[in-house]
């Protein structure tokens, strides 16, 4: 298990979880393969009742331009304890749809982390957008982090979260 | 016109502060360029030749007089005492220093202005019509739903690092100011047969390496969905479009390589979902608040006719000129909108000095109702002037060289900053725009060649409009000197054409004779009454070609 | 961002901006950056500017400038000048503005 200095809904965490490479044998410690391995097991993978998560990559790994689809995660999304979001480059900002696709199209109530390029004027768009767990660079601090997410007060429009936008929130909606 | 509430003064107060933020964390060193450069873009602050740029959003075009006198103060205090109004409604700084930029924002703040999402690869200043509210048989003010979307694309957490940047354009009118039709996505506002209010929506125009006018999407989008709408469209491209090549990462690349009927069903998948969860219908009451902002202003009841207005003109050539190049009929009887020219004879188009946008700023607040407008085609318009007052507002801007009668006219070109300021240019556009201006400064000529409208780009990226130019010019270098390519045909309006390249470009020497040519081929064959842009439909690029390289 | 080195220059210098105002600068033969074109320090030959350049960005180089590129200078009598129109603008300032940039205060 990698240590991770990880933030789990704006508190330091402890990592409980495996990335697996595609070859490396599947055990029941909680393991994150890929979308491929995902679906090519998912007959066996459906008995399985250790946690499970999988990684979606943004960039599609050098082979396409468009990274994989979330959409292609409905069918398993019950089996699901964790999602990881690649972020090649904090430019790439394909993972911030995802991220509300899987709280708001498809309600998944498990750990969606952001992994990468994942940097300080990011993190509370990401929040926004429904991600809850975030792996930070190891020299930064939690206050940095809160400081990081505190440092608009308000949103215009609704996304994953609570805010429900000045647009809605004026007229009491 | 709109007025910023509590919310909206803090939410721009926190992101000047975050940016105070983001600058010291770059000279300390704790961001690279690279991590800081997307964030400075996200504020405006671009780096040109000489030094940085900021650009600063002016939402619709709209503004009110303290808001012109302070973008004069900040021209003289933090820059050279001149700015530069671009073809998106935007005000750019050319000198401000870094360490200086957040102050200057400061300033900015305090009459409700700001420079966020003026660049990088976010939705980008909203844009519309600068005759909005002030032109006759408008559909709805299209300011509206310009502002409603203004705010909801503003931090959105979703769209803050899309593929490439994107524009949104708005018209409430059949005669499209705004060029909507080159914009990632283009709306009208139409009304049913119920007399409801909606918005017919076109997606993936843009001009740049691959100039594409945008296919319409949909016929009717109910007012409060819209919202609905637009994010549907957003998360589909933020989805597909591509990442892997910054020249094919345009919403317009994906519309093309997807097909229209595809992209349509993919958008309105997309929607369907959003429009159930009911998350994005915008609230009547908000509507409500801000279509308040934008009732019209209070006009007084006037005649039709203004004795004074009319003797004016008869009594000064120069006056009646301007009439007639420049002042619009208003809806409001007795009012008139009149266009200001940023494009004097030999000058650099687009900019204006701090005394002129403070004149310009005192004859709004004393004759237009304190509102001025920025058009895309980088002039300015006192929207609500009385007919009696005309004149006065004519003199006080003929002493500051702003009552240049060009409006629409070949010296009315739109120029990029080119290679005079721009990191990416090939090639130079001013010093071109200047020699044509000159060449045909003559007036009467002007008048007699009649609309025209030359728009000249430094390089591919199109800043300058140049595929939309009745005549377009681009600069392109070769081996470190400059040429000039030129496309004929192009428009931006209602009827909007990427225009035709002619052929091998022309150098710095040549272009001026050669535009030239291909003015004087046009008023050779014209029919009567045929605008150039007509004669050259008519005909086609033969013609033209034929005496440009024989 | 352009690069603006041409295969094969003999003479190369190297430009960037200054990291608080933007303002063009020159690496200078004793190792600092400065204001004026004429101070620059002229590489002769590839190697020579390939040393220049790695003089020019130290590890702290951010700390300063953005982006230090190498360019073509020419030889101009016994003075050197920028070959590209670009370079010569960034030297001088606005073409359109003389009254702007380096060139105003000569
Ligand atoms: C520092 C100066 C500027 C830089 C670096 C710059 C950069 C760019 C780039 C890279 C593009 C191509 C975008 C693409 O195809 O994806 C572009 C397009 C454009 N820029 Fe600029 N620009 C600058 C100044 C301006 C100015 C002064 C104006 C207004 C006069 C302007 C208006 C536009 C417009 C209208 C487009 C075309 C939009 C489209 O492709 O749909 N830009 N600019
Ligand atoms: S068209 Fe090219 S030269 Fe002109 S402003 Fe845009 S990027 Fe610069």
């Amino acid at each position: 298990m990698t240590e991770l200095n990880l933030v789990i809904d704006g508190a330091a965490a402890k990592n409980i979880w495996h990335y697996l490479d595609d070859d490396a044998p599947l055990t029941d410690a909680p393991s994150i393969i890929t979308l491929t391995r995902l679906k090519a097991e998912a007959d066996s993978l459906a008995s399985r009742t250790a946690p499970l998560g999988v990684i979606l990559h943004a960039d599609g790994l050098g082979k396409t331009d468009q990274g994989e689809d979330v959409r292609e995660l409905a069918p398993y999304i019950d089996q699901l304890a964790l999602v990881a979001l690649h972020f090649p480059i904090y430019r790439n900002g394909r993972g911030y749809s995802a991220a509300r696709v899987l709280r708001q199209e498809f309600n998944f109530a498990g750990e969606l982390r952001a992994t990468g390029d994942v940097l300080y004027d990011q993190w509370a768009m990401m929040n926004r957008c429904g991600i809850n767990a975030f792996e930070l660079a190891d020299n930064v601090s939690l206050e940095t982090f809160q400081t990081a997410l505190g440092e608009l007060s308000g949103a215009y429009q609704p996304a994953a979260d609570a805010t429900r936008g000045a647009l809605w929130a004026r007229s009491g909606k | 016109m709109y007025r910023y509430d509590e919310f909206d003064h803090q939410l721009v107060a926190d992101r000047v502060s975050q940016f105070r933020g983001q600058v010291e964390r770059r000279v300390s060193g704790a961001l690279t360029e690279d991590q800081f450069k997307p964030l400075r873009l996200m504020n405006g602050v671009y780096l040109q030749l000489h030094a940085y740029m900021l650009r600063v959003a002016i939402p619709y075009g709209t503004l009110r007089s303290e808001q012109m006198r302070m973008l004069a103060h900040i021209a003289r205090k933090y820059d050279r005492g001149y700015s530069h109004f671009t073809t998106r409604q935007n005000i750019q700084y050319n000198w401000p220093a870094l360490d200086k930029i957040p102050d200057l924002l400061d300033e900015l703040a305090t009459v409700e202005m700001h420079a966020i999402q003026t660049s990088g690869n976010c939705i980008r200043n909203v844009t519309s019509d600068q005759y909005a509210g002030a032109i006759a048989d408008e559909v709805e003010d299209p300011r509206i739903i310009s502002e409603i979307i203004r705010q909801w694309s503003t931090f959105h957490p979703e769209f803050t690092y899309l593929p490439r940047k994107f524009k949104i354009a708005v018209t409430g009118h059949e005669n499209d100011r705004a060029a909507i039709k080159l914009h990632d996505i283009g709306i009208v506002v139409k009304q049913n047969s119920a007399g409801e209010i909606g918005y017919e929506v076109h997606v993936g125009g843009g001009q740049g390496r691959t100039p594409f006018v945008a296919k319409k999407m949909t016929d009717f989008v109910p007012k409060e969905k819209l919202l609905a709408y637009l994010e549907a469209v957003m998360r589909v491209y933020n989805m597909l479009g591509r990442r892997d090549n910054s020249y094919k990462a345009r919403i317009k690349i994906l519309v093309h390589e997807t097909g229209q009927e595809e992209m349509q069903r993919l958008v309105e998948a997309e929607f369907a979902k959003i429009d159930a969860s009911d998350m994005l219908t915008v609230p009547q009451e908000e509507i409500d608040r801000i279509s308040a902002y934008f009732a019209p202003p209070a006009f007084e009841t006037l005649p039709a006719e203004s004795e004074t207005f009319t003797q004016a003109q008869a009594a000064d050539a120069d006056v009646a000129r301007f009439v007639r190049a420049n002042v619009v009929a208003h809806k409001q009887a007795g009012y008139a909108i009149v266009n200001i020219s940023l494009k004097p004879i030999g000058g650099v188009p687009g900019d204006a000095t701090d005394t002129q946008m403070d004149v310009i700023a005192d004859l709004a607040e004393n004759h237009s109702l304190d509102e001025v407008r920025v058009t895309h085609e980088q002039n300015l318009v006192l929207p609500h002037v009385k007919l009696d007052d005309v004149k006065a507002v004519y003199d006080a801007l003929a002493a500051h060289e702003l009552a240049t009668a060009n409006l629409g006219l070949i010296s009315d070109q739109i120029a990029c900053p080119g290679l005079d300021y721009c990191n990416l240019a090939n090639a130079r556009s001013i010093p071109l725009a200047q020699e044509i201006s000159e060449r045909f400064a003559d007036l009467d000529r002007q008048y007699d060649i009649g609309e025209l409208k030359i728009k000249i780009s430094g390089c591919i990226n199109a800043c300058g409009h140049h595929h939309v130019g009745h005549i377009g010019i681009l600069g392109v270098d070769k081996k470190g000197t400059e040429f000039y390519q030129i496309s004929l045909g192009g428009a931006a309006d209602e009827n909007a054409a990427i225009g035709q390249i002619t052929g091998r470009a022309f150098t710095e020497e040549d272009i001026v004779d050669a535009i030239e040519t291909v003015v004087t081929t046009y008023t050779d064959l014209r029919a009567d009454g045929e605008r150039f842009i007509d004669t050259y439909n008519r005909l086609g690029m033969a013609p033209f070609k034929e005496r440009l390289y024989d | 961002m352009a690069q603006h080195a041409a295969k094969g220059a003999r003479f190369q210098a190297v430009t960037a901006n200054r990291l608080s105002d933007g303002e063009v600068v020159y690496w200078s033969a004793d190792n600092r950056w400065v204001e004026g074109f004429t101070e620059a320090e002229i590489a002769d030959g590839a190697d020579a500017a390939d040393a220049l350049l790695a003089r020019a960005m130290p590890a702290d180089f951010e700390a300063h400038v953005l982006e230090p590129y190498l360019f073509e200078v020419l030889e101009d009598g016994s003075f050197y000048k920028p070959a590209s129109v670009r370079e010569t603008i960034r030297a001088a300032g606005p073409t359109v503005r003389l009254d702007l940039g380096k060139q105003a205060g000569a």
